[in-house]
């Protein structure tokens, strides 16, 4: 790629833009691409800005200002998106000669490979576009022929390990964020309200189509652990719905359940990671730029909240914190997300502790120091870069402990309240049938966790490889400890 | 810093550790927002009984005071009395009850993860990148992601129904009736231990065939299949630091030294790799503690052992919260000695302490 560059590295101090213009094809290219990639799903990417721009307002305004957001919300569902079960369809019947109602009239369980499928496809399709338009960038545009952070971007692609658990983790975004596309049916039909939905089906005996509440469809589509009460792995109910992994003991289907799942164990790992890695990341600032007090105060603390059990804590803390308003948020994750910022960020400070104390020795912080730039300008300039890697290796290691913990304790009936699903709840509600035909309802969701936190590590693995290439040689103690998970 | 200085200045600190902990415990069940009044009582609640516990918890007294003296009352050993579950007994009576069987449980999970996750972890450092490596590490991977209680909760369930299994593949085989019989989720019986002279007197009795006070096979093979599971995210880690460690030592100078010497490779093995392998793996093996507590409620739960786990979750849940923190305070005091006996394993250990630790 060096060659087909037109600049001489190093000399050139032309703005972006100007080497934009001065070779326009490939960044008009990609962002056309880009534009095209983003418009087949116009109308979702609209609803949801509009969703968490009403959200937004809700909270800042109250009720009653929401008119029209609302109506933009509800015209938003108007715009055609390719991802969706509008354009998509997978809910039919069979009348004796064709199915009706589904994706051109292929069987329900094609449609939905299909839109599962295209669903996948297109993530992964954007996020490639994106990893495209970065190595444009990088061979083409910017200004430096080499940074630092090239070298370990490439080390991490050739990481197959780290890819691995890169291909797990996104695989397990799309799931938490496609959920309400992805699955068979919706949250609300099928698990909220479903005895507020009708569905259509082909009576046989009367040769007529009627209709059933999903309430009462799903009662017979109950898997319980004999061969006659057994929605098993991609079959098909007698109302002629389509469950690619079983369905639950009370015929809830397990893939939709999972899906909706997967968004609250991503959120609760996610926001609790965010905000336990915002806390390390300050202190571990502080303390490594100011020593002293500062550092022994927070080491005190730390192994303060690191002496207290985890899963009892948790219990402990849900238990009494239940019937506050807090505990109403998102079923109780905004609840368990504080909860396990509290008890992570120590963590996350450890394993960002070292890091911090090295750079603060180096020359550039000194000369900074020397022509009198500010503490904090400091810390976020020259100390912070240096340090955020390693908050990604932990913070990937430690989403992957907290979505077992959150499991665990839905498991034990805490934590998240019915009916959001939960994948813990899902083991728990199997769990009589494990040795049966319905062995499904327990073993998906834990086979799923297990999946994701594997690959998670995984992940945590290949950046540390690739921000630290030394560390597969150094002792790795240290990091397996903070790590060790909470035993759920 | 001398090495016992180091010691010393570790146990210092680990004072206001306690002291945060206890008061965490404190605040979340005297000044949290559920009433541990109305918890104790529940669907019984009548003004009068309500008034007799207030008082009897020292509820009408100001937090301040209230802190001050359950400070105290921890600082003299004194851990409060049970509400709920065993009503009027002392909390440290009712933990001493139930606390047996977690011991038995948490002392088979270490062992058990020692004896397999260190041997395999040696094993695939000592032979790197050979398909067994590969496959230990592998095994070491998932197997420290699988969560507890699933693996539990699939264990329980094929060992229950591990005759109708076994006849599928051929094999006639019950869990429930091999060597011993036993059922699968009952607490083991440990009242043999209460008379220790029988391991002599009455070998057999004690050892293998259970009577009326349980024997020691059938406490043990009650009691295995709840320590892998419990043991498992250990016995990963001790995998994977003990091939770390190996791998690490044997590229090590001084091993290359001793191979000059012209040393056999089983006594650089033994002597050299071996004992220096196994400094790392201290703090997994302690660290083994908080899994073993934390884990305890959710293993204890799906095997039905009433061990201190499960009563601990049944006291929150049956708003028994004076127990609940008894228990508490307990752990946290166990969890702390543990960190220091951890230092102190270090500081005896490890000579370059105090050196390059701080």
């Amino acid at each position: 790629m060096l060659e087909q560059r037109h600049t001489a590295s190093g000399e050139d101090s032309r703005t972006l833009w100007q080497r934009i213009r001065n070779e326009p094809r490939p960044a008009v290219l990609w962002l056309a691409g880009l534009v095209g990639l983003l418009l087949l799903e116009a109308g979702a990417i609209i609803h949801f800005s509009l969703q968490i721009l009403s959200a937004v307002v809700t909270a800042g305004l109250g009720d009653g200002q929401l008119s029209i957001i609302a109506n933009a919300v509800t015209a938003s569902d108007q715009i055609p998106t390719l991802l969706s079960r509008e354009t998509i369809p997978n809910q039919g019947y069979w009348n004796g000669q064709r199915w009706v109602g589904t994706f051109l009239g292929l069987s329900p369980a094609v449609s939905w490979a299909t839109r599962a499928t295209l669903i996948y496809l297109y993530s992964f399709g954007l996020l490639w576009w994106l990893w495209r338009g970065y190595r444009i960038y990088r061979d083409r545009y910017r200004q430096a022929d080499w940074t630092p952070r090239d070298d370990q971007i490439d080390r991490f692609a050739n990481h197959t390990w780290g890819k691995f658990g890169l291909f797990v983790v996104i695989s397990f975004l799309i799931m938490a964020l496609f959920a309400p596309a992805l699955g068979p049916t919706t949250f609300v039909q099928n698990i909220q309200d479903p005895y507020e939905h009708q569905i259509q089906y082909f009576n046989d005996e009367t040769s007529t189509v009627e209709s059933v509440s999903v309430g009462q469809a799903n009662l017979d589509a109950s898997s319980r652990g004999n061969p006659d009460q057994n929605v098993g792995i991609m079959s098909y109910d007698r109302y002629d719905r389509f469950h690619p992994v079983g369905t639950m003991p009370l015929g809830v289907d397990l893939l939709t359940f999972l899906a909706y799942g997967a968004r609250v164990s991503l959120f609760i790992g996610l926001s609790s990671i965010a905000l336990a890695g915002f806390i390390a990341t300050a202190l571990g600032l502080i303390t490594a730029y100011y020593k002293g007090a500062a550092d022994l105060i927070t080491v005190v603390t730390s192994d303060s909240v690191q002496a207290l059990p985890v899963i009892m804590l948790a219990i402990l803390f849900v238990v009494v914190f239940q019937d506050t308003a807090i505990a109403e948020f998102y079923s109780g994750a905004v609840l368990l997300v504080i909860l396990f910022a509290l008890v992570y960020w120590p963590y996350l400070w450890r394993s960002i502790r070292g890091p911090a104390l090295q750079v603060v020795e180096k020359d550039w912080v000194d000369a900074a120091e020397s022509f009198g730039q500010a503490p904090r300008a400091i810390m976020q300039k020259h100390m912070l870069p240096y340090i955020v890697g390693y908050l990604l290796v932990y913070g990937s290691m430690s989403i992957g402990s907290i979505i077992i913990s959150v499991a665990g304790l839905s498991y034990l009936g805490i934590g998240i309240s019915a009916p959001m699903p939960e994948w813990g709840r899902a083991v728990s509600a199997g769990q009589p049938y494990v040795a049966s035909v319905s062995w499904h309802i327990t073993f998906i969701p834990g086979f799923l966790i297990t999946l994701v936190v594997t690959g998670l590590n995984a992940f945590g693995d290949g950046i540390r490889d690739a921000i630290d290439p030394q560390s597969e040689t150094s002792s790795g103690t240290e990091e397996e400890v903070t790590t060790g998970g909470t035993g759920a | 810093m001398s090495r016992w200085r180091y010691f010393a200045r570790r146990v210092v600190l680990s004072v206001p550790v306690l002291f945060f902990g206890i008061t965490v415990v404190f605040l979340l069940i005297y000044a949290g927002p559920i009433d541990p009044v109305s918890a104790i009582l529940g669907q019984q609640y009548t003004p009068s009984a309500a008034a007799r516990i207030r008082r009897n918890l020292g509820l009408n007294q100001p937090l301040w005071q209230r802190y001050i003296g359950f400070m105290m009352d921890v600082a003299t050993g004194n851990l409060g009395q049970s509400w709920v579950i065993k009503p009027g007994q002392p909390a440290f009576q009712v933990i001493w009850n139930f606390a047996p069987r977690t011991i038995w449980l948490g002392f088979w999970s270490v062992l058990i993860a020692i004896f397999i996750g260190i041997p395999l972890g040696f094993y695939a450092g000592l032979n790197p990148n050979t398909g067994g490596d590969y496959l230990a590490s592998f095994g070491g991977i998932v197997w420290r992601a699988m969560p507890n209680f699933w693996l539990a909760v699939i264990l329980v369930s094929l060992l229950s129904q591990s005759e109708q299994i076994a006849r599928v593949i051929g094999l006639q085989f019950s869990w429930s009736s091999w060597l011993v019989t036993t059922d699968v989720v009952t607490p083991p019986n440990l009242r043999f231990f209460s008379d220790p002279l029988g391991a002599i007197r009455s070998p057999q009795q004690w050892w293998i065939i259970p009577g009326s006070d349980g024997s020691f096979l059938a406490a043990l093979k009650q009691i295995i299949p709840a320590a892998v599971v419990l043991g498992s995210a250990s016995m990963g880690n001790e995998m994977r630091i003990g091939r770390t460690a190996v791998l690490e030592t044997i590229n090590s100078k001084y091993v290359e030294t001793a191979k000059a010497k012209g040393l056999s490779s089983r006594v650089i093995v033994w002597k050299h790799v071996f004992r220096n392998a196994l400094i790392p793996l201290v703090p997994i093996i302690t660290g083994e503690a908080f899994l073993l507590l934390g884990g305890s409620v959710l293993v204890e739960y799906v095997f039905a052992i009433n061990g201190i786990g499960w009563l601990f979750f049944q006291a929150v849940r049956q708003g028994d919260l004076p127990l609940a923190g008894a228990l508490m305070v307990l752990f946290i005091i166990v969890l702390v000695s543990i960190n220091i006996l951890q230092d102190l394993l270090y500081t005896i250990i490890d000579p370059r302490v105090g050196y390059d630790r701080e």
